[in-house]
């Protein structure tokens, strides 16, 4: 075992460690950095814009390149949220608690030193954790059918949805508006076109790309234009020492640990990831510090137990994605829709049938937290100046980055007017407080969760008993009633669930 | 007398409908087939109900309910932008990478009340040679660069 664990990352590293392969995954990380970096725009939409730039390689050289975005764009996030208080994303939300009150005090380079070091060690041991656990959850996978694949995307969805801010009865709407929306285009089964409208672009279904863009990316301009100003960041913070001190590390080093391994653990779960580690790690360092009082203030552990279990669970939560083919969270599934472009079905399959894939990627994880460390602590001083270029100079070039990549991936106008159309629709509903998140999730899954009712139905001849049948099928739905019942039912699990998205 | 409490409720609960509705009314010709040999429009179907039922929930915690208003719409933004979107798609082939991405960045200028047109243009300029540069000549994407084909 311990041997196998071995010999499948050396297989990994000397695949993803090819000079190309290491350039590309300095190039990914560099821009996901750069574009993440600028206020405004989070890792969704940073993702997404950069997709069509990796369609164009091999697969492995395009899986390391994205895993070098999504990790500069993670940790671009959390440059903002310390430097000026604009968390990118949900998961750098606690980020910003003490981490700017740390840049208020001049002591931004050691919030950003700490959550660099802290994101790397997490990131270390994420691999590792993806290493050890990828093949025994793929070897259940392979137990896994029809009915219970069915099963676990139902289970997957329902706590994805939970554990998403906001109205719980929007979001699942949102996830079956996707799931709808993914069915548009060709039946394979039957050959029919499905809600086509006779528009050729649609005939194989809605892409990817134009619609990521333009919900997240092209929304995201809309949105930051309807303000009057973006805040600016507090340039006063010292960037010479950027190290950590001594008095720093030893503050920060248990939390670390802890937010290491809170975040590994909870990256896994369906419907876990960064978010909810995060959330999860600051409220835990609160817990076990000796004088509370000093959050909010500029601790340090503020920064360091939730940055290190945020990357922890980014990490890990590749290993739903990559063994059963669940993406837990809307950024995996950006990450399974750039695999299937590429031509990879996510899944249990992945590991036997493309292994120096499958390893190559883990490794290059772990050589895209490595990267970030060599990039960006020696260009914080870049960052910070991006930082301060106004917005007004920034979005024309975002929207025509925005506009080339998708026109690059398919040479044609009707690609743009989706993608137009698509920001509409995502304006339409963060205007009536629908987050569009959850629709990517329903989207990607939505023929795949088709084909396995289709088939799951077939076996038992129509009869939904087969559900419940199947042991394996029958624990994940009761696992998802007793998820639903206990937010209905319990009022206080309602409750921590809205206080803690709200501190 | 209903009054609407949650605006954004509401808004949320007429856009569900109606993407149920339509989901249900554009699929009436797709075959539902049964559970057994579940047609094209077996999934959708479904799909489509629910979501409308879920709209009909949402609208009623919306007239019962106290939600947020909906924030004002700016059309000046969202208008400019999708113009700018549009007219980059239908012209890039005609004028080439660099007048188009120009005229992009121009028109998106427009999006905010106080443009600078110096400032815009030199803007416009500068990321039309770089685009041309980088996407191109660097990346070799498949676009004409200085004039149509």
């Amino acid at each position: 075992m311990e041997f196998d664990l071995l010999h499948n990352l050396a297989t990994g590293f000397s695949a993803a460690a090819s000079l190309k392969n290491l350039g590309f995954a300095f190039l990914g990380c560099l821009l996901g950095t750069l574009i993440g970096v600028l206020p405004g725009i989070g890792p969704i939409p940073t993702i997404a814009m950069l997709l069509p730039i990796t369609f164009g390689l091999d697969p492995l050289s395009s899986l390391v390149m994205l895993a070098g975005i999504f990790y500069g764009a993670q940790y671009g996030g959390s440059t903002t949220s310390i430097l000026v208080n604009i968390p990118g994303e949900a998961a750098s939300i606690v980020t910003c608690i003490d981490g700017h009150e740390m840049a208020k005090q001049g002591r931004a380079g050691a919030a950003l030193g700490v959550a660099a070091l802290g994101s790397f060690f997490a990131g270390t041991v994420g691999t590792i954790f993806i290493a050890g656990f990828g093949p025994p959850l793929a070897a259940i996978a392979r137990q896994f059918n029809s009915p219970d694949y069915f099963s676990l995307m139902v289970l997957g969805l329902v706590t994805a949805v939970i554990l998403a801010h906001g109205s719980v009865l929007k979001a699942v709407g949102m996830v079956l508006v996707g799931l709808l929306l993914g069915l548009v285009g060709t039946d394979v089964n039957s050959g029919l076109t499905r809600y086509t409208f006779g528009i050729a672009e649609i005939w194989e279904g809605i892409d990817f790309v134009p619609m990521v863009i333009g919900m997240f990316g092209i929304v995201e301009i809309i949105r930051n234009l309807e303000r009057t100003e973006l805040p600016r960041p507090h340039l006063k913070a010292k960037m010479r020492d950027l190290w950590p001190g001594r008095q720093d590390f030893r503050e920060a080093w248990p939390a670390v640990l802890r937010g290491t391994g809170l975040g590994s653990l909870l990256g896994i779960l369906p419907g876990g990831g960064a978010v909810l580690a995060s959330f999860a790690s600051y409220t835990l360092e609160k817990k076990v510090a000796r004088d509370p009082s000093r959050f909010g203030k500029g601790a340090i552990e503020g920064v360091a137990g939730p940055e290190s279990a945020n990357n922890a669970g980014a990490q890990t939560s590749f290993i739903p994605l990559l063994t059963l083919g669940l993406p837990s969270n809307p950024i995996m599934a950006l990450m399974m829709g750039a695999m299937i472009i590429q031509g990879i079905q996510p899944g249990a399959a992945v590991m036997t049938k493309h292994p120096e894939l499958f390893w190559g990627m883990v490794a290059s994880m772990w050589i895209g937290n490595l990267m970030l460390l060599v990039i960006n602590l020696p260009l914080i001083g870049i960052w910070v100046r991006l930082l301060s270029v106004p917005y007004r100079l920034l979005y024309p070039a975002i929207l025509l980055f925005c506009v080339i990549g998708i026109y690059g991936t398919n040479t044609s106008a009707g690609q743009l007017a989706l993608c137009a159309a698509f920001a509409v629709f995502g304006y339409i509903l963060v205007r009536f407080g629908c987050e569009p998140a959850p629709l990517v999730l329903g989207f990607i899954l939505g023929p795949v969760m088709e084909e396995n009712l289709r088939r799951s139905l077939v076996i038992s001849r129509g009869d939904p008993i087969v559900f419940i049948e199947r042991p394996i099928s029958a624990t994940l739905l009761a696992a998802t009633v007793l998820i639903v019942l206990a937010l209905v039912v319990l009022p206080q699990f309602r409750r921590t669930r809205k206080e803690a998205f709200q501190e | 007398m209903l009054r609407i409490k949650s605006p954004q409720d509401v808004g949320a609960a007429v856009v569900f409908m109606g993407i149920g509705l339509a989901g249900v009314y554009f699929g009436r010709d797709l075959s539902f087939g049964s559970a057994a040999r579940m047609g094209p429009g077996y999934f959708p179907i479904i799909l489509s109900w629910i979501i409308f039922a879920i709209g009909v929930v949402v609208g009623f915690k919306g007239l019962t309910i106290e939600g947020p208003a909906v924030e004002a719409v700016q059309l000046r933004p969202i208008l400019v932008i999708i113009a700018a979107i549009l007219a980059f798609g239908y012209l890039v082939e005609k004028l080439g990478l660099a007048i188009a991405a120009a005229l992009l960045t121009l028109l998106a200028g427009y999006a905010r009340s106080d443009v600078r047109l110096w400032e815009t243009l030199l803007l416009a300029a500068g990321l039309a040679l770089f685009s041309v540069g980088l996407f191109v000549y660097g990346l070799s994407q498949p676009f004409p660069a200085w004039w149509g084909r």
